[in-house]
């Protein structure tokens, strides 16, 4: 349905997203996790079509088989709401604060569905209640102040299911959210991908999150694709250094905050930042950092390597030379 | 609640004097505006005559407040008519962006070049002098002022989350700036509206006492000035009435849009 083939977005000298591939077919729902900065949310514009214009935009990008890797805003205003929705992180930014909830959420029914008022606000009101909004006929008429962080959250999917899409792209939805109302959202989108057969991806970087509502998971870093697989077994077995390190940087509630020597303990981390852009190691993104590195590893990209079960690492360290 | 900033105070205080004094006029004045009384020439203010007549014996203060009502009019239609063209502009220069936005924005600096005097001493040589070709001057100056103020509180709107929502949602660029721009930068528009109304104002009675506006026998304070400028020895009075209006006129609409900008915009509040 939608697929990534060699696809790169770059800026200048800068890549923000190095030879992608990857396929979304419906009713997948598939989490996408990194740091700030590993191209999470690029991957996400441009499969709305939205990357920056001044990104240059390279690869293939088919949605059923129409290539879209240069398509015109016009041809993706016809996707768009239709094939491909998307929400995102500042429930509190991304509504208009001087229109009605009920307006904002109308507005692609009527300008892509070509529904008459009435229908709309119909079609407007069931989404609100599909998407858990208390006491919806008063909804539609309040504005974005009047409204929690959660609801307004509930409020922008709604206004990304308006039209039926195929695929719904959340971006870090429950990032600006308190632990509860996050798990809630959580929830909500994977019975909505469930109930709707529609296809979800997930980005975030909480591991938690990606456990409960995904099948499948991509590793991001740097802007490459550094793992891939089913989300049960990468969370179980990492094979790439940096899932490992993603991994081990969970906060263990368990753990005593001393240990036996009445030191205070360190809450485990990946040395170093995630280095901008434009100045990443030419080889493997993570050469720098990697805990364990050899000298190809600054100089030779590895390639993505198929572990078998559609477990995908790109690392020169696997299997058989694995320390 | 916030006190309201004085000059936004004093500015409404002077603003509605001002419009109160012209609505008045549209059904009510002392004395016939045109009407003229040779006999009762250079009256002192009296009972009769509030501030007394001028040469040929009009009343003045009907004669003021004829000229606040054509006053008005005029600066209304020129800022509305190039403050819509201008504001429609700026929305498809921030729009479009590219070579459109650059286009229009030059051609903007080439309005801005052009003096709104001498852009109006051709329309009055080509077309003669009249209030219509003073209202289309006045607001010829008007669209650059709109559409560069619109294009830059535009272009910040369109880096917002709810635009950014609004393309996601499949919205072109004509609706989103229709439904979610405009009405975000509203604020600064009509900030701009009432500053650009004080120098339509000032323009209009340039205009005028240059013999390129208001036609006689049509009131204006800027004909009123130049035809007292030379009896300055004789009536001094008839010079400063018209002048002190238009400095309560400008005065109110400037200090209101000021004030204005410090309440939709506390960034831009001076300390004070």
């Amino acid at each position: 349905m939608f697929q990534l083939t060699g696809f790169t977005a770059s800026f200048g000298s800068a890549t923000a997203l190095r030879r992608a591939d990857l396929t979304i077919r419906q009713g997948d729902r598939l989490g996408i996790v990194g740091e700030s900065g590993s191209g999470k949310t690029m991957l996400a514009l441009c499969l709305m079509g939205m990357a920056p214009d001044a990104a240059q935009l390279d690869g293939r990008l088919e949605i059923d088989g129409h290539d879209m890797t240069h398509a015109t805003e016009t041809a993706w205003q016809h996707m768009r709401a239709r094939r491909v929705a998307m929400i995102f992180q500042e429930p509190m930014a991304a509504l208009n604060p001087l229109r009605r909830v009920g307006d904002t959420v109308m507005e692609p029914m009527i300008v892509h569905e070509r529904l008459g008022r009435d229908q709309a606000r119909q079609r407007a009101l069931s989404l609100f209640e599909e998407v858990g909004i208390p006491d919806p006929v008063a909804r539609l008429r309040q504005f974005p102040h009047e409204l929690s962080g959660g609801q307004r959250q509930r409020v922008l999917i709604a206004l990304a299911l308006a039209c039926n899409p195929d695929l719904l792209i959340a971006d870090e939805p429950t990032t600006a959210l308190d632990a509860n109302v996050a798990l809630r959202i959580t929830d909500l989108l994977v019975r909505l991908a469930t109930e709707r057969g529609m296809a979800l991806v997930f980005i975030t970087h909480d591991l938690a999150a990606v456990a409960r509502a995904t099948q499948d998971i991509v590793v991001m870093y740097g802007g490459d694709m550094v793992e891939r697989g089913t989300t049960a077994e990468v969370l179980a077995d990492p094979a790439h250094p940096y899932t490992k390190g993603l991994l081990g940087a969970r906060p263990d509630p368990t753990a005593q905050a001393r240990d036996h020597n009445g030191k205070r303990r360190r809450l485990p981390t990946i040395p170093g930042t995630v280095p901008p852009l434009f100045s990443l190691p030419q080889g493997c993104r993570f050469a720098g950092r990697c805990p364990v590195e050899i000298p190809r590893c600054a100089t030779n990209r590895p390639a993505p390597q198929d572990l078998g079960a559609n477990r995908i690492a790109a690392c020169h360290l696997l299997r058989g030379q694995r320390p | 609640m916030r006190r309201l900033p004085a000059n936004f105070i004093i500015g409404a205080i002077l603003v509605t004097l001002v419009v109160g004094a012209a609505a008045l006029s549209l059904v009510w004045t002392p004395h016939e505006a045109t009407q003229m009384n040779i006999r009762d020439k250079f009256a002192p203010p009296s009972a009769e005559h509030w501030l007394g007549t001028d040469q040929l014996g009009r009343d003045v203060v009907s004669q003021l407040m004829a000229a606040a009502r054509n006053s008005m009019s005029v600066a209304l239609i020129a800022v509305l008519l190039g403050g819509s063209i201008g504001v429609a502009l700026g929305l498809l220069a921030s729009a479009i962006g590219g070579w459109v936005e650059d286009g229009v924005m030059r051609l903007a600096d080439l309005g801005f070049a052009f003096p709104a005097l001498l852009f109006a001493i051709m329309l009055a040589a080509v077309f003669g002098p009249s209030l219509t070709n003073a209202v289309l001057a006045i607001a010829f100056i008007n669209i650059p002022v709109f559409a560069r103020v619109t294009r830059g509180s535009a272009n910040q709107v369109w880096t917002l989350d709810y635009v950014s929502a609004a393309r996601a949602a499949g919205m072109n660029r004509f609706a989103i700036s229709r439904d979610h721009i405009l009405p975000n930068i509203a604020a600064a528009i009509i900030v701009q509206a009432t500053i650009e109304f004080a120098v339509a104002i000032l323009a209009e009675a340039a205009l005028s006492y240059l013999g390129l506006g208001a036609q006689p026998p049509a009131a204006s304070w800027g004909r009123m000035l130049s035809e007292a400028q030379t009896l300055m020895y004789l009536a001094p009075q008839l010079a400063i009435y018209p002048g002190l209006c238009i400095v309560i006129a400008v005065l109110g609409f400037g200090l209101l849009g000021d004030g204005l900008r410090d309440i939709t915009d506390p960034r831009l509040t001076r300390e004070r």
